[in-house]
């Protein structure tokens, strides 16, 4: 199995805290969850694999490409793309217009001349991107008027239209109804048919539904790494982790 | 009928409209009005470029005179000290905006908000201050006066700027290019590139959007449309001076955008025309007219938010039921 990304001995420090502190792993292909309680480092290390944050220490590899210190919209290029755990889209412009930007950016996304309503190309990548995510009959609302479920489906949406090699997703079903959260967990299932996710989850049932394979961080640091099963049963899991759920 | 579809309409109306003031200012025995109006189009096309960059990507520029400037130096020099003919000190007017303001975005578009205001205010003050002291070339505190070569010069047939109407009919034709080259590239890839800048950076540079160069990119060419109305401002009054690159004319492009409708098209020339004929009916009966200026802006601000142009099209689209 040849890893997408790749992370060796990667850090990052805020002042005195390590927030994200050695962490050595791979993501290969399917769905891996990455879970651990609030403040472990998750957002944290999505930001250092993205870009949107420079590295304290470590290297970081992606499609076998040292990319440590790319920018993020360099990272994107390459076929990184993620979604934020705030959702945000271009709220002043149409749901179509997002996906149309994102789905846009590989091919001269800065040409001034030809009118963007021509590129009959682009459009159909966006929209193939929004009907994957069930957006397709709100194409033309504003997106800023959107029901905050439908935002955090827009995300994944724009993301996808990037037609990334790895998708980054931070808590795409928070705050989603039962119903919601159902029918986005089998969205994110038949894209990871063509896509390999990252998937950062807080509700357990979506993690053990989804999941290949499960990366524990606590405190900065990968606490376990496996099959859901094994990850399951750890007992050092479970009292970090797992234990802290049943309590609350 | 569709909001589009009466915007496109009313569009073509005020094109027609303009093409044929002249003729209706003669007619009504108010030809004074028609320089008015000449001037009126050149500092539309400046509220245009601090609309660019704030309405469109997103980036308050409070230093956009300084790229006027160069576009009057630019005509002032060539005509004066280069003996340059008028399409070519043209030529040199903008190359000068956009070269100057290919240098200062370097700098100025890692910055946004407050800190991006001033270091827009500060480049300008800074050559302001030089166009003052630099006296051999630009002529210090008296600045440059000249005689404006012709449009045209072809056998029998020569168009000169000191007509009124063969004037107004330059600079409308020449703004008029300037605004259909800006609707163009607002429908471009380009044009949603600084949309999505404007709407969140982050989220632009995590779907592949090179986010500095996009707004070096509209800086220069808010810099290039600056600088062709000063240009367009030079030859109008013969003249160039240091007055016109102080930070008060970058400010009245901010106040014109707001006030007409920052990040629509028409809405900043729109604003310019309105405090202009403001300033030229008032300023002469009342000596604090800006008070009527500002009692206005606010106005605006507070009911339309989003400024005349803005409110207008909120009210066509209730209209229009979409
Ligand atoms: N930009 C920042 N500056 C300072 N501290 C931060 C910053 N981002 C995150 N942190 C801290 O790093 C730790 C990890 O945060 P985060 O990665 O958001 O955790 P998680 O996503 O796992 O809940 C927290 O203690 C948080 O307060
Ligand atoms: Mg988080």
């Amino acid at each position: 199995m040849s890893a997408v990304l790749e992370l060796d001995g990667v850090s990052r420090v805020f002042g005195g805290l390590r927030a994200v502190d050695g962490v050595t792993l791979t993501v290969g292909s399917g769905i891996t969850a990455l879970i651990g309680p609030n403040g472990a480092g998750k957002t944290t290390l999505f930001n250092l694999m993205s870009g949107l944050l420079p590295v304290s220490a470590g290297r970081i590899r992606f499609r076998g490409q040292d990319i440590t210190g790319l920018s993020a919209h360099r990272r994107a290029r390459l076929g990184m793309a993620r979604t934020l755990q705030i959702k945000q889209v271009f709220a002043g412009l149409t749901v179509l217009d997002n996906a149309w930007i994102a789905a846009r950016q590989r091919h001269r996304p800065l040409d001034p001349f030809r009118r963007a309503s021509r590129d009959r190309v682009t459009r159909a990548a966006a929209e193939e991107a929004l009907d994957a995510m069930g957006l397709l009959p709100l194409a033309a609302r504003e997106a800023g008027s959107l029901a905050y479920g439908d935002v955090a489906l827009l995300e994944i949406a724009m993301a996808l239209a990037t037609r990334p090699a790895l998708l980054l997703l931070d808590e795409p079903v928070c705050g989603m109804s039962p119903a919601e959260t159902e029918r986005t967990v089998a969205r994110i299932r038949a894209v990871s048919a063509t896509t390999d996710v990252l998937i950062v989850e807080h509700d357990m049932d979506v993690v053990f539904g989804l999941a290949d394979r499960v990366i524990v961080l606590a405190e900065g640091r990968v606490l376990a790494d496996g099959p859901p099963a094994a990850i399951a049963r750890n007992p050092q899991v479970r009292e970090a982790y797992l234990g802290e759920e049943d309590a609350a | 009928m569709s909001a589009l579809a009466v915007n496109r309409g009313l569009t073509a109306l005020l094109l027609a409209l303009l093409m044929v003031a002249p003729w209706l200012l003669a007619w009504m025995e108010s030809e004074f009005w028609l320089t008015v109006l000449t001037e009126i189009l050149i500092w539309g096309l400046f509220a245009a470029s601090a609309n660019l960059l704030f309405g469109q990507v997103g980036l308050l520029s409070f230093g956009q005179a300084l790229y006027f400037g160069f576009g009057m130096y630019g005509v002032a020099i060539g005509i004066d000290r280069f003996g340059l003919g008028l399409w070519p000190a043209m030529g040199l007017g903008v190359a000068a905006a956009i070269v100057m303001a290919a240098c200062a975005g370097v700098v100025a578009v890692r910055l946004t908000w407050h800190y991006f205001a001033i270091i827009t205010v500060v480049f300008s003050l800074i050559f302001y201050f030089l166009a003052l002291r630099l006296k051999p070339i630009t002529g210090g505190d008296d600045g440059l006066s000249f005689a404006a070569p012709a449009i045209m010069d072809l056998g029998g047939l020569r168009l000169s700027l000191t007509d009124d109407a063969t004037q107004y009919w330059f600079v409308l034709l020449i703004v008029a290019l300037a605004f259909a080259v800006q609707a163009r590239l607002r429908s471009s890839a380009l044009g949603r590139a600084f949309a999505a800048v404007r709407e969140g950076e982050r989220k632009a540079a995590l779907l592949g959007i090179d986010v500095l160069r996009v707004r070096w990119i509209a800086f220069v060419i808010a810099g290039g449309l600056a600088g062709l109305a000063g240009a367009l401002f030079a030859l109008y009054g013969r003249y160039a001076s240091a007055t016109h690159m102080y930070y008060t004319v970058s400010g009245e492009a901010v106040v014109w955008t707001v006030l007409g409708g920052a990040g629509t098209l028409l809405g900043p020339p729109i604003g310019a025309a309105l405090l202009i004929l403001v300033r030229e009916e008032l300023s002469g009966i009342w000596e604090h007219y800006p008070l009527i200026v500002g009692a206005l802006t606010i106005a605006v601000v507070v009911f339309a938010p989003k400024g005349i142009a803005g409110g207008w099209n909120a009210l066509l689209a209730r209209v229009t039921g979409r």
